[in-house]
Parts: C-alpha cells; structure tokens; sequence
C-alpha cells in the first residue's frame, strides 16, 4: 500500500531539511480489516521510527489520533484502510500549529473548551447524594456528552479557520450547550451572555463540516442552532 | 478591565437577515403569480403592475429586506475575510462604503417605485 505522509520537525535543524514535506511510504500490507492506525503503527514500527503521531486507546474513545486523510479529517484508528484511494495521504489536522509530523498543538482548542465553562454551576447546597435529574432532562443530554474532544470538527470549520483565535469552533459550542441544556445548572444566562457575539458564536454560517467529520456522529450544528433559538427566546 | 461577556451583539442581525429572507421568500412567488396573471406582457402592463399603493409598499418592502439581507451578508463576509493587524478601519471604511450604497439604491427604488402612477 502506498502512504504519503506530512513529515514535520521544527527541532530537527535549519534550512531546507527543517520545512515540511510529503513523504512517500510502500507497506507491504493486508489491509483487510485493518484501520489507518494499524497502518501508521506499522510504518513506524517497519519502516521509519522518526514517525511521529498521538494515539492512545485506538478505539475511538480517547480522541487522540485525529488526523486529516485524504482530505477529510478523521480519526486514524476508526477509520478501514479498506476503500481509500491510495497513495493515502495523511496530513495533522488543519489549522492548527505542527508540533511534529502529525502531531498538532491543541492549545487553541483546550483554551475555547476552557472558555465556556465546561462543568455543571451550581450554587445549591450539595445534596446527600448526588443532584437529580427526570429521565426527560437527561435525554436532553444524549448527543452532547457523547463528544471526545477529538478536535475533527473544529479544525474542519472554515469559520475557526479564519477565526482561530476568536470562534470558539463546534466543539466548544456543542460543549456549552450541553452545560446550558443541563437541567441541574444555573448558570444558563451567563453561558449565554458570553456566547451571545459576533464572533464567539455568530461566525458559525452553518457550513455542517462539523456534522459530516464527526467521528461519533454527532451534530455540533444543531447544537448552536438550539443555543441561536435560546437566545432569539430570551431577547423576545 | 477585562470584558467578560460576550458583545451582546450579532443576534439582532442574524435575526433580521432571517426575517428578511422570509420576507423575500413569500414576496416573489406572490409577485410572479401577479406578473404571470396577465395576459401580454409589455411596458405599459409591467408599469400597471406596480401602480397600486399595496404593491409598491411591498415592493419597497422587499428592496428594504434585499438590501438588508446582503449588507448583513457583506458585514459577515468582511468579519470572515478581512484580516490585519489593525482591521477596525478597513472594515469601518467597507461598512460605510456599502451602507452609503445600498442606502442609496433604496433611496432610488423609492424613486422609480413612486414615479409610476
């Protein structure tokens, strides 16, 4: 199979050897039920150890192996070999700063997850056990709490790619609005009063990348259409 | 002193280029069904069309929401694209420069609209 893979190192030098490059790659490989993962792993393994990239639970829980293939971000070790028109191209995930190969500075991102405050506030008095919720509040939650932090959908939004430092990026709003729909918390008119600008929520133009790459099929885009329609109800 | 909320603005926008869309939406079909209703088409028709009160308010209406929705979108587009160091200027400049346009092509539909009598 053949690879052509991002090969980044700042550290590695100056000049011409230190700026990023396509690198070819030929894995004599099965990639019967295989997934890109399991492809990268072997390259490092067999054919270049300088190769870096992140991976940790490579299952699709921990979010830690998105990258772009073929131009549509993913993450590496859900995604079959199977299928995928070769030479494979795997860059890091756009946008965002290279810290080596395909690893990318998330720095960005994790400052927009900070921003919206992403924990229940509540000021009550801590009940015995724990806070209750009806069955109702809580399916509220299904398609929000589900979210990996993988950054798949933020870095293929071109309103955070013009906006990196300003949008706070699906993921984030998705992630506010899962603390605004929570019936427990009791902070929902700050949450909105922070979101409510021009470009922290409004340079979402509903472009729907966000939906189409999210690995856990959820639906960012609607979340921040509830969080518009939460906010046209308040200002009525 | 830190700022931290959020600019409180945005949402009258994007609500008014919804609206304006709506507005759009429901004036054309009822426009071309009037504009279709007749049976030949020539200046004279075409200027009858638009003699009564009703239609040139609606009209006016929909130039108003057309102008709207498209300054909305430039404004959103200015936002997205127009990027410096120093970018309060650039983008005031644009502001003003297509505020002071679309303002006047309102003011000369109002013109042609009110002409036909």
């Amino acid at each position: 199979m053949k690879f052509r893979i991002y090969r980044y190192d700042p550290e590695s030098g100056q000049g011409m050897a230190n700026s990023p490059r396509m690198q070819d790659y030929e894995l004599d490989y099965d990639p019967q039920g295989k997934k890109v993962l399991d492809a990268l792993i072997a390259i490092k393994d067999t054919l270049d150890e300088s190769l870096s990239f992140r991976r940790s639970c490579r299952e699709g829980v921990c979010g830690s192996d998105g990258v772009n293939v073929n131009g549509t971000n993913v993450l590496a070790c859900i995604t079959p070999l199977e299928g995928l028109k070769e030479p494979i191209e795997i860059r890091p995930l756009p946008r965002l700063g290279v810290i080596r190969d395909l690893i990318v500075d998330m720095a960005q991102f994790y400052q927009h997850y900070r921003a919206v405050k992403p924990y229940l506030i509540n000021l009550d008095p801590e009940p015995e056990n724990e806070r209750l919720q009806s069955p109702a509040d809580r399916a509220e939650l299904d398609g929000l709490w589900e979210c990996i932090l993988c950054g798949c959908c933020t870095t293929s939004c071109p309103s955070f790619w013009w906006n990196p430092d300003k949008f706070l990026g699906p993921a984030a709003l998705m992630q506010g609005y899962r603390f605004i729909a929570d019936s427990r918390d009791q902070a929902t008119d700050e949450r909105l009063d922070y979101l409510e600008d021009p470009y922290r929520l409004f340079r979402c133009h509903g472009i729907m990348n966000c939906v189409e790459v999210c690995p856990k099929g959820l639906n960012p885009t609607a979340a921040i259409g509830k969080i518009k329609t939460l906010l046209v109800k308040r200002a009525l | 002193m830190r700022r931290v909320g959020g600019a409180h603005r945005g949402l009258d926008m994007w609500l008014f280029q919804r609206a304006s869309a709506v507005y759009m939406a429901l004036f054309i079909p009822v426009f071309a069904v009037c504009a279709l209703a007749v049976d030949t088409m020539d200046h004279e028709t075409w200027r009858g069309l638009f003699a009564p009160v009703w239609m040139k308010v609606a009209s006016l209406l929909f130039v108003v929401s057309l102008l709207s929705h498209a300054w909305i979108g430039l404004r959103e587009i200015f936002i997205d694209y127009v990027h410096c160091a120093r970018c309060v200027w650039p983008r005031l400049v644009l502001y003003f420069i297509f505020a002071v346009l679309y303002l006047g092509c309102l003011v000369w539909a109002i013109d042609i609209l009110w002409s036909v009598q």
